[in-house]
């Protein structure tokens, strides 16, 4: 599988010097954030594999129906909201993600992402027939969640590292339900940190603090 | 500043519903914390001002009562946010 590294100052210029390296378009591509500062951002982008690309992409195919139809409903529904966007069907995830591509699509995320989530929830109520009970699917606009998970986990494994050197518990800034669990799920295995939250909505916060022994 | 704080309420039940959808991963949600949430963007009296504001919310306390998906709940208060919003500009 190819894959190439890409530097830039935002995640946009890194992905692109990477996708003029492979000379592929962002479809193509799955991106991976490596190191996101506030001067330099690091990604690596990975050409996704053609054989599962064409599978999604065919729709005669059965066992890509259900992810072709939740598509074409999500397809219809933003032709219908006058926005021009490409649908792919994230391959291998579970559950279920497509993804949002196209040009200025920053009105389909929102102020912290509130329209992406607005999208989703339309999305799943028009899609709910065609799943099982409890199946949902994930929207995502041109990576945002997935963006805004990794910069999340990051957050809490430096969190965890400070706690670590210091014993001091952590608050960290308040954030989505989503970010909060890729948070708990980013330091589940680790020994000697764990996170709880606290507060309410929507000013729940993470807290980051040193795991006590059982003995003590 | 009111419709502000009417926002910031629906904003909030929205949180609660997003919490149960993205199984937050600490905490339990229930339908009752839910519905406390929603009744308490009705007490506002300026939802009351605002066309279909209340009968959006309205119809997120009773979807979560009846039981239906988190996501339809929180459909359900993206329109009555929207319906906000749009009666502010409106007036």
């Amino acid at each position: 599988m190819r894959s190439a590294e890409g530097r830039g100052r935002t995640l946009d210029e890194a992905v692109d010097a990477a996708l003029i390296e492979l000379g592929e378009t962002r479809r193509n591509v799955d991106v991976k954030v490596l190191r996101e500062g506030t001067d330099e951002t690091l990604v690596e982008v990975t050409v996704i594999d053609p054989a599962a690309a064409s599978s999604v992409a065919a729709p005669s195919q059965a066992a890509n129906g259900k992810a072709e139809t939740v598509r074409n409903l999500l397809e219809g529904l933003l032709k219908h909201m006058g926005v021009r966007a490409q649908v792919m069907v994230r391959t291998g995830s579970d559950p279920l993600t497509l993804d949002v591509s196209g040009r200025d699509l920053g009105a389909l995320i929102g102020w912290r992402g509130e329209t992406l989530r607005a999208l989703q929830s339309v999305t799943n109520v028009m899609v709910g027939k065609h799943l099982a009970e409890g199946e949902r699917v994930i929207v995502d606009v041109e990576r945002y969640r997935q963006r805004r998970e990794h910069t999340v986990r990051e957050i809490a494994l430096r969190a965890a590292r400070q706690v670590k050197m210091t014993g001091d518990a952590i608050t960290l800034d308040a954030m989505q339900a989503f970010e909060r669990r890729a948070i708990h799920l980013a330091l589940e295995g680790d020994p000697d940190v764990t996170s709880s939250s606290i507060g309410e909505e929507p000013d729940r916060r993470v807290v980051v603090g040193p795991r006590k022994a059982a003995s003590e | 500043m009111q419709g502000r704080s009417a926002a910031e309420r629906i904003r909030k039940a929205i949180a609660v519903v997003n919490a149960v959808v993205d199984g937050a991963g600490d905490e339990e949600i229930t339908p009752t914390e839910i519905a406390e949430a929603i009744r308490d963007c009705l007490e506002l009296p300026e939802t009351a001002n605002v066309p279909n504001v209340r009968k959006f919310l309205g119809e997120a306390l009773d979807a979560t009562s009846d039981g239906m998906p988190a996501d339809f709940v929180a459909m359900t208060l993206y329109a009555a946010l929207g319906a906000l919003q749009e009666g502010h500009l409106l007036n």
